[in-house]
């Protein structure tokens, strides 16, 4: 049995308060020839300038910022160490200290969270968090290799050189242990997948049925082809402040509140420890379903993620999750991950994880809809990008801005289509916060970040 | 030794022109080739390996008193992360149940078993991580018994040289 140190459990503060005040990305595609990496950061840093209702200028936004965090999953992506340098050089941004970020498919989470750490701690009062990958310069399957090769290259990337294959024994092992059909993973994919068809950006939009879902191409048994994302080139941007520049920039500015949890790398090295109960759970609530599944995580749940909304709802004074969140984005890189993190983060108690899906409280006028944005599933997983880009979707619907930034006829246009004659708002009504969870695989690294309504 | 610092250079292109991929009038993709061999070291781990061409499972086991744990690790590591003694090399039984498993049908580039074949997460007494492998024939179930096969004869060397097979 794992046991925390005291310590460990410690509650993270902000020296002072943290806000968001814009957001910005580029189109989502699979290739994309038109522009190089630099150029398409740029296409989402501008728009992170120009198109928030700030109340400075660009060029005078660009003179107040003192730091940037930049997320890049991986090196082997893009074939350009160092591409930090160039994109900060590109921005204009120099001198400005920068850190690369790098933690797998958290990456754009933890770009965050280093952006927030920035500004709480008083290094900066205004920082750039961009993120961005280019998965286009190699084929799907060389591209699934790399991607493995963030799993363990001793032990596991031999074992499917795909990390489909390493999310799958978890989704069967869910199904037996939570009772999981895989017509409610394929809800997830049918749900996400036609969300993004409000989306200009997104990548793999599409209005399917359960059935084509679980009929489409086995990757990994249980996982089709359409319960996995897409392979992404694009880029997202952010800007942070702290209260005084937030309030000089924005009359809507979003507080934000951050932490992040890890896990081994390995699912195989996970040992059984007691589960770190959320503000809402009781002691002994789980006492039942240890004795059936005689381990915590095990196959089935992600300390990572538990840990992270853990610390984050007590920074955030969040008490029940379901009740006080409008809306959430989360990491669906897979339907069954998706699925796991709903216990994790308190949406639903662990065990009862479908029954977030299968009561509607997920969906667009539900309770606490998630992934209104198309998700990774539907719109885009550029890995280094993932995490800011969810960030921006929550804090546009905060905004009451979804209408702006997915049904303006200019980002069809950028993006090079056709408005849908039947394009649907999916503006959550007067949301007042919302979460998102940036996540790395195996559940690695986990960010789960809080964005409030101030003003 | 060529003293052609001392004086003017006629130098050669001695590549080999990668080509365009792709071209419109706005943009060239081009073709930019990678291939290497990586030299990548089993460090303490070795006895690991070395046991799979011997037909042996190889755990470590932290036997420090002091430490909270005292936890059975496969895959191995060499140092424990509860208490950060140096761990002890111990035989494991070769054997286990299934614990989770899934079937590969789309690998990714390089893939060194023929497609489709099970993955498998085998429990084994004593061992307090659960093993990532390969079935080599039957199906899976959960709770199901398997033993180890091992490629004592051609190794090659890495963690495919364990796989299973029902018992
Ligand atoms: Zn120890």
């Amino acid at each position: 049995m794992i046991k925390f140190g005291e310590g460990n459990l410690r509650v993270p503060q902000w020296s002072r308060r943290v806000f968001m005040v814009a957001g910005g990305c580029t189109p989502f595609r699979k290739y994309f020839p038109e522009y190089k990496l630099e150029e398409l950061v740029m296409m989402g840093y501008k728009m992170m300038l120009e198109d928030n209702d700030l109340k400075l200028s660009p060029k005078e936004i660009k003179d107040s910022i003192q730091y940037a965090a930049y997320g890049e999953f991986a090196d082997h992506f893009q074939d350009q160490l160092l591409c930090e340098a160039k994109i900060h050089d590109y921005l204009g941004l120099d001198p400005l200290w920068n850190t690369g970020i790098k933690t797998g498919g958290a990456t754009g989470g933890a770009a965050m969270l280093n952006g927030c750490m920035a500004i709480a701690s008083g290094y900066a009062d205004c920082a750039l968090v961009s993120g961005w990958e280019r998965m286009d310069e190699v084929d799907t399957r060389t591209g699934n290799f790399y991607i493995s090769t963030a799993a363990c290259k001793d032990f596991e990337t031999r074992m499917g050189r795909i990390y489909s294959s390493y999310y799958a024994p978890m989704a069967n092992r869910f199904a037996e242990a939570y009772n999981l059909s895989e017509v409610t993973r394929a809800k997830v994919a049918v749900k996400n997948r036609g969300y993004a068809m409000s989306n200009p950006n997104a990548q793999q939009p599409g209005h399917h049925t359960v059935e084509e879902v679980l009929e489409s191409r086995m990757s990994a048994y249980p996982l089709r082809f359409l319960e996995c994302c897409a392979m992404t080139a694009g880029s997202a941007s952010a800007l942070l402040c702290n209260e005084e520049m937030a309030y000089k920039l924005s009359d809507h500015p979003v507080e934000l509140f951050m932490a992040g949890g890890t896990h081994t790398l390995r699912v195989a090295d996970r040992r059984h420890m007691d589960i770190p109960l959320l503000p809402n759970e009781k002691p002994g609530m789980y006492d039942e379903l240890l004795k059936e599944s005689g381990r915590w995580p095990g196959f089935e749940s992600f300390l990572a993620a538990r840990f992270a909304a853990y610390l984050a709802y007590r920074m955030a004074g969040i008490h029940d999750p379901l009740e006080e969140l409008d809306l959430v984005e989360l990491h669906d890189a897979f339907t069954i991950s998706d699925i796991q993190t709903y216990g994790d983060i308190g949406l639903r108690p662990y065990g009862q994880e479908p029954d977030y899906i299968e009561s509607g409280d997920a969906y667009f006028e539900g309770k606490c809809p998630s992934n209104l944005s198309g998700g990774l599933l539907g719109t885009m997983h550029a890995v280094g990008a993932t995490g800011v880009w969810q960030a921006c979707e929550v804090f546009w619907q905060l905004q009451d801005r979804y209408d702006y930034i997915h049904g303006d006829k200019k980002w069809w246009d950028r993006a090079g289509k056709e408005k849908p004659a039947d394009w649907k708002s999916l503006q959550v009504k007067d949301p007042k916060q919302g979460l998102w969870i940036s996540h790395a695989g195996v559940g690695s690294h986990v960010t789960c970040g809080i964005l409030r309504k101030a003003w | 030794m060529s003293k052609a610092y001392e004086g003017s250079l006629t130098t050669k292109y001695i590549g080999t022109p990668s080509g365009l991929f792709d071209q419109s009038d706005d943009f060239w993709v081009i073709n930019f080739p990678r291939s290497f061999t990586h030299q990548h070291t089993y460090g303490l781990l070795t006895p690991f390996f070395r046991g799979l061409t011997e037909g042996k499972l190889m755990a470590t086991k932290c036997t420090n008193p002091e430490c909270s744990e005292n936890s059975t690790w496969l895959p191995p590591r060499a140092d424990c992360p509860d208490c950060y003694a140096r761990t002890e090399w111990v035989q494991v039984p070769s054997e286990g149940k299934i614990y989770a498993y899934t079937m590969l049908d789309y690998a990714g580039i390089g893939i060194e078993m023929e497609t489709p074949y099970w993955q498998i997460d085998v429990q084994i007494e004593g061992v307090d991580t659960i093993f990532k492998g390969w079935l080599k024939q039957g199906k899976p179930v959960t709770g199901m018994p398997v033993k180890a096969e091992f490629r004592t004869e051609d190794p090659t060397y890495t963690i495919l040289d364990i796989c299973w097979v029902p018992k």
